[in-house]
């Protein structure tokens, strides 16, 4: 096993913020921490990488219990949101930074330096100083710094939230296969549930400090243990008293089933939202691209809506 | 793009600042130099002023890394280990800045004197403070006291910790992301804070005339000295010692401001 947590409790003063906390997490597996802001995804990710102290429970990595163990003793790799780049130094020398504590001698630091800086492309940046480098490039950066010292454990604490869209895509895709590539056991801290569909093999759901859920991103998604999973990993909508996802409804002929008429409908390129309203309540429903414009939803009509 | 001030701007500063301090400055080298530089260049090595300069040295030589140590020790204690006790000391340390240096002087010779509550048991060990060097010592430490914090502070707690834990997470140890991280960061913000400590301890004068004693050729510094000869009616050794302090002042403030601008060149930004 990768990562064994058991019975983790942590309180801020009086707040209660993880509350016996227990997971397995296997070896080279890439497990999402996900949650909203205020659920302890973060403070767990902290004690796993020893930067906070937990009131009891017990952290082992790879079989060693490292619970009291200093965060420099524990051999993991640890990426904040914002990067955390050593601004002072150039980019070689941060990467550089682990295996000099180590003591690794200069030839044989400056062979696996460059080898880092090949694997996250950024061989042409070595001389570069930090503020010098696009988010992207800091974050690919403070990656290899953290890989540098060959860690048991990768931790990501929200990799891909300070970057733009387009290149958030990208080096979650590029993260996704490097962490394959190197079999690294890996957690990522994210509120975003797409980001961790994505990227993560496992998915583990925090709520208020307790575990809701774990499993893989289908089987959380399609088979939600809680009221709270089934909402926070997807919209939501409901049709006679009962909660849908709006890409499980579809539209049909008015007389097919109950009546509603057609008010709005919202055109995104890949998907198109129709609302409906019936008598008693308001929905909407997700068509794809395709579905609408063989259907063609006129605002105004009447249709009826039914569970696909 | 900042626009550039309007000519009127320009000549309203140049004014205020001609007035206040560049004529005013300008007038004392004219007096120093008024007799010519073999004049001036005698009067640099009268005795008096020379142990008085050397005095002035020791005493900064001694009292600004102290208050180095002290002030990127309280700033790292305010920031890193936050206490009430530490919150409250965050308050108090600009203590020494809002009064007045006759306060300091006099309340030091209050604590230090023969009967005071410092001075009585550091006598019975022998040892005694006031109208002494330590005396000199302890007053500039005080009245610079939160120079160095006050610079370093604020840009410590922008800087942040996730540098500091990442080093943590890379294997450092303490010292090393002490020397390595926080004091890379801080360096200009504390060398900013060094060149103020070291213009503030050189040129003070009240704290300083109360509890040194004003000894000539043993307890008086450069600005003691300035002043006795004032007072003495010898001002013309008086002018050399106040163009002599100026060249002083104006050199620590070059010797930043070049470090500064070889810095901003080799890493391409304004540190």
């Amino acid at each position: 096993m990768g990562i064994v947590l058991k019975n983790i409790t942590k309180h801020f003063g009086s707040d209660l913020v993880l509350d016996e906390v227990s997971d397995e997490i296997p070896s080279g597996s890439m497990t999402a921490l996900l949650g909203p802001s205020g659920s302890g995804k973060s403070t767990l990710l902290r004690i796993i990488a020893g930067l906070e102290s937990l009131d009891h429970g017990t952290v082992e990595l790879h079989g060693r219990d490292v619970t009291t163990a200093e965060a420099r003793h524990r051999q993991i790799g640890f990426c904040f949101q914002d990067y955390a780049p050593f601004n002072q130094m150039t980019v070689f020398d941060n990467v550089a930074y682990g295996l000099k504590v180590r003591r690794i001698v200069a030839a044989r630091r400056k062979k696996e330096v460059d080898e880092l800086l090949g694997l996250v492309r950024l061989s042409d940046f070595g001389d570069r100083y930090p503020r010098q480098l696009s988010g992207g490039q800091r974050q690919r950066m403070a990656l290899a710094r953290a890989l540098a010292i060959k860690p048991e454990v990768l931790l990501l604490d929200e990799p891909f939230a300070a970057l733009d869209a387009q290149v958030s895509g990208e080096l979650r895709v590029w993260v996704r296969s490097l962490q394959r590539e190197l079999g690294i056991t890996t957690i990522l801290v994210t509120h975003n549930q797409s980001e961790a569909m994505e990227v993560a093999d496992r998915i583990v759901i925090l709520h208020e400090g307790r575990i809701e859920q774990v499993g893989p991103p289908d089987q959380v998604y399609d088979k939600p243990a809680s009221d709270f999973v089934h909402g926070f990993l997807g919209p939501l909508t409901t049709w006679q008293e009962t909660a849908y996802r709006p890409h499980d409804l579809q539209l049909c002929d008015v007389d097919a089933g109950p009546r509603a008429r057609v008010t709005d409908v919202i055109r995104l390129g890949f998907e198109v939202r129709v609302v409906v309203e019936s008598e008693s309540e308001t929905t909407w429903v997700q068509l794809t691209h395709h579905e609408a414009r063989q259907l063609d939803p006129v605002i105004g009509s009447w249709i009826s809506v039914r569970p696909r | 793009m900042m626009h550039r001030p309007s000519l009127a701007l320009r000549v309203a500063v140049l004014c205020y600042v001609g007035a206040l301090v560049a004529l005013p400055l300008g007038f004392v080298f004219q007096q120093a130099l008024s007799h010519g530089l073999s004049a001036f260049v005698t009067a640099l090595s009268n005795a008096e002023m020379d142990s008085a300069l050397w005095l002035t040295v020791r005493v900064a030589v001694v009292a600004v890394p102290l208050n180095v140590i002290f002030g990127l020790g309280v700033s790292l204690w305010i920031l890193r280990r936050p206490s009430r006790v530490s919150r409250v000391f965050d308050t108090l340390i600009d203590l020494p800045l809002a009064v007045s240096p006759i306060i300091v002087g006099l309340s030091l010779e209050l604590a230090y004197a023969q009967n005071g509550w410092l001075g009585r048991p550091l006598a019975a060990w022998g040892l005694h403070v006031m109208f002494t060097y330590w005396a000199i010592v302890v007053a500039s430490v005080f009245v610079s006291l939160p120079l160095v914090s006050r610079q370093v502070i604020p840009l410590l707690r922008s800087v942040g910790t996730h540098q500091e834990q990442t080093a943590q997470t890379l294997g450092a140890g303490p010292v090393r992301i002490f020397l390595t991280v926080t004091l890379r960061s801080i360096t200009w913000a504390a060398a900013y804070g060094v060149t103020l400590t070291i213009a503030r301890i050189i040129g003070e004068y009240g704290a300083v005339l109360i509890v040194s004693g004003n000894i000539g050729l043993r307890t008086e510094t450069l600005t003691l000295n300035i002043s006795n000869n004032f007072g003495n009616f010898t001002p013309y050794q008086g002018f050399v010692g106040v163009s002599l302090l100026s060249l002083v002042s104006i050199l620590v403030l070059l010797v930043l401001g070049l470090a500064r601008h070889r810095e901003r060149l080799r890493h391409g930004y304004r540190p």
